[in-house]
């Protein structure tokens, strides 16, 4: 993946947002009246944004359309892509679900997930850790620092 | 000061304390070996464990993690030539040599020896040196604390990564971010978007551990396929090879001294952290050296110079944090927000208004090093051993330790969704040189300057002329100018295409 071609649609979102803030007085709602107002800062950074923004996507912009070659630093390797994409996806359904089966049902299923992804395949040790770990968890949080870990509300 | 220093010591001396210092050692140097795993990452990990105890325990159990696992990264660096870090790579060039010769007892002590050496050093540094400057920074009004913030901002996001642009896009990023939910000045809701969730602003514990941990795991994800290397403490049938003697420790002390010096002075600098340090001590020790053909091949010296100047940054970057709530690194970052958790806003106050507790957190901070020492060189099999499990082991248990830390921090699951979020923010800023720790530090800082501008436009009303009236700000416009400056010129300098005469100097 060319970095340069995400520079430089990094930098038009950015300057798109940026440009949005500094025009727009909707953003902030109520608020007592100051000598510099709600939005005197984020207009400021705004602007330092469009400005970095440009210092970035500049050099990456020339740099394609004199199809000048890739250096390594501009190389995004994509390899191994496909696992964090299913990591983020075992995460979000962890999110998701932890509320109703709540934390014990739910984390041995993910830490079993992540240790299969990571190409663990010793299954005894792997299950036990699956199950010791989130129970040690569960109950350490709820003794020892008074955090309530979600649990099972479907009934 | 002394009373205040034997009132820290009284205070740490209790059981609390002293489990802390003794569980964050353990925890720093285990995740601190593991590779993949970093200080700053064993210490966001951690952070939410403290948030229920009390701030002297957790403030000093966090510091061991923090000085541990500086220490820890140089275990894989010697034993697999995996550095966890930067400032690591030259302790795993002449560390490494070493455990290849079958010396890697005689490397893993001398890198524990000149580690908490530094660490001691600098330490003393702190306690001597922070509260003068902090008392002299006590004069600086609002004013003076919106250029001391604009210096800190300017010189963090040019000095810390490889593009100035990028550093400083990454900063005024975090400090937008920073801006989400009701303004602490005015009281209105700023960029919620109707969304009430959002009124208290991003919480600061599943966004830390979303920016800075999680990314590191997502590495580990995507290099999965590569196989992953074992360590192994090899041992040589000449006992001398296995351990350092009192002869070659000797011989090395004043490298070790010297070092430590270097990395006080540096770590003190905001922005330039710990790789810096460890590189100029070691082309210090190696052009004074007697021996400097053995650098890179396997020199004590070598780890000597490059573990104590890596270990003394730990103490001195707190400095100006401490002093004039500057963060200087990542990690100083990092416990600046557990500071702040724990009620203690880092600047010069600190030393007046909780002067108790933070002479105890220097005194925990000294100990530390005695523990580090003793419980690193009685269980080096152990924390190996430990190190060495498998990933598939290690991170779905930080996977489910980062749940749980984003979890603890408000008890709901919306903390998660924030994770979720820049956790990919975090991984997607890697992959395009954003630097996330510079986004963590605006992040942190922009309530600060928003709060100071506010009181000085107050002050100076339409009288903006006001704003330069004071040396104090002279000084930090000028220090900004020339930090910046010199830093441009430093990497013009790197990228000039070497002479013909330089390249033939550099094969000869």
């Amino acid at each position: 993946m060319d970095r340069r071609k995400i520079d430089v649609v990094l930098a038009t979102i950015s300057i798109v947002v940026s440009v949005i803030i500094l025009t727009n007085d909707s953003l902030v709602e109520g608020g007592v009246e100051t000598e510099l107002g709600s939005l005197f800062l984020p207009r400021i950074v705004a602007g330092l944004m469009i400005v970095f923004s440009a210092a970035m996507a500049i050099p990456s912009l020339l740099g394609l359309l004199r199809q000048a070659e890739q250096t390594d630093e501009e190389a995004i390797s994509t390899t191994g892509f496909s696992g964090v994409f299913i990591y983020i996806g075992i995460f979000i359904t962890y999110w998701l679900v932890v509320p109703y089966v709540g934390f014990l049902v739910a984390t041995p299923f993910v830490m079993f997930s992540i240790a299969a992804l990571l190409g663990g395949r010793k299954w005894l040790p792997i299950v036990l850790m699956s199950v010791i770990t989130p129970l040690m968890v569960f109950y350490g949080s709820l003794h020892f620092l008074r955090v309530f870990l979600p649990t099972w509300t479907l009934s | 000061m002394l009373e205040n220093i034997l009132n820290g010591f009284s205070a740490i001396f209790a059981i609390g304390p002293i489990l802390g210092i003794i569980a964050g050692v353990i925890v720093g140097i285990t995740f601190g070996a593991i590779p993949g795993i970093s200080a700053i990452m064993a210490i966001a990990i951690i952070l939410p464990l403290t948030f229920y105890v009390d701030p002297i325990i957790g403030i000093t159990m966090l510091l061991a993690v923090y000085k541990s696992g500086i220490y820890g990264g140089s275990i894989s660096a010697i034993l697999i030539n995996t550095p966890g870090a930067a400032a690591s790579f030259l302790t795993a060039k002449d560390g490494h040599a070493l455990t290849k010769a079958g010396k890697s007892g005689k490397a893993l002590d001398i890198s524990l020896f000149s580690s908490v050496s530094g660490e001691m050093l600098a330490t003393l540094v702190l306690i001597l040196v922070a509260a003068p400057i902090s008392a002299i920074s006590l004069q600086a009004g609002p004013i003076e604390k919106v250029f001391v913030l604009l210096f800190a901002f300017t010189v963090i996001a040019t000095m810390a990564g490889g593009s100035i642009s990028r550093g400083l896009l990454s900063c005024t990023l975090g400090m937008m971010f920073a801006m989400v939910g009701l303004s602490t000045i005015t009281g209105a809701s700023r960029f919620t978007f109707g969304v009430t969730e959002l009124m208290s602003g991003f919480t600061f514990t599943p966004m830390l551990i979303g920016v800075l941990v999680m990314p590191e795991v997502l590495n580990v994800i995507r290099r999965r396929k590569q196989t992953q290397g074992s360590m192994t403490i090899t041992r040589s049938s000449n006992p001398a090879d296995n351990r350092i003697s009192l002869k070659e420790f000797k011989a090395v002390i004043g490298t070790i001294l010297k070092s430590s010096g270097i990395g006080t002075f540096i770590g003190a600098l905001p922005g330039l952290g710990s790789s810096t340090a460890a590189f100029m001590a070691y082309g210090e020790a190696r052009r004074v050296s007697k021996k400097p053909d053995e650098y890179g091949k396997g020199s004590v010296e070598g780890i000597a110079a490059a573990e104590s100047a890596n270990n003394a940054v730990c103490g001195s970057s707190l400095i100006p944090m401490l002093t004039l709530s500057i963060p200087g690194d990542d990690v100083a970052a990092l416990l600046m927000g557990a500071f702040l958790i724990h009620g203690l806003t880092p600047g010069p106050m600190i030393f007046f208004e909780h002067t108790e507790t933070i002479y105890a957190i220097f005194a925990g901070f000294l100990i530390t090093d005695l523990f580090l020492l003793a419980i690193a060189k009685s269980g080096f099999r152990f924390f190996v051993k430990l190190a060495s499990l498998s990933r598939y082991y290690i991170f779905p248990c930080v996977t489910i330790f980062a749940f749980t830390g984003a979890f603890t921090a408000g008890q709901n699951m919306n903390d998660i969704l924030i994770l979720i979020c820049f956790t990919v923010l975090g991984y997607g800023m890697r992959l395009v040189g954003l630097n996330p720790a510079i986004f963590i530090i605006g992040f942190i800082l922009t309530p600060y300057l928003e709060q100071n501008l506010d009181q000085a436009i107050a002050i100076v009303g339409t009288d903006y002329h006001l704003f330069f009236a004071s040396p104090f700000a002279w000084v930090f416009i000028l220090l900004s100018v020339f930090f910046v400056s010199s830093n441009i010129w430093m990497k013009r300098r790197r990228q000039q295409p070497q002479s013909p005469s330089s390249l033939q100097e550099a094969k000869t």
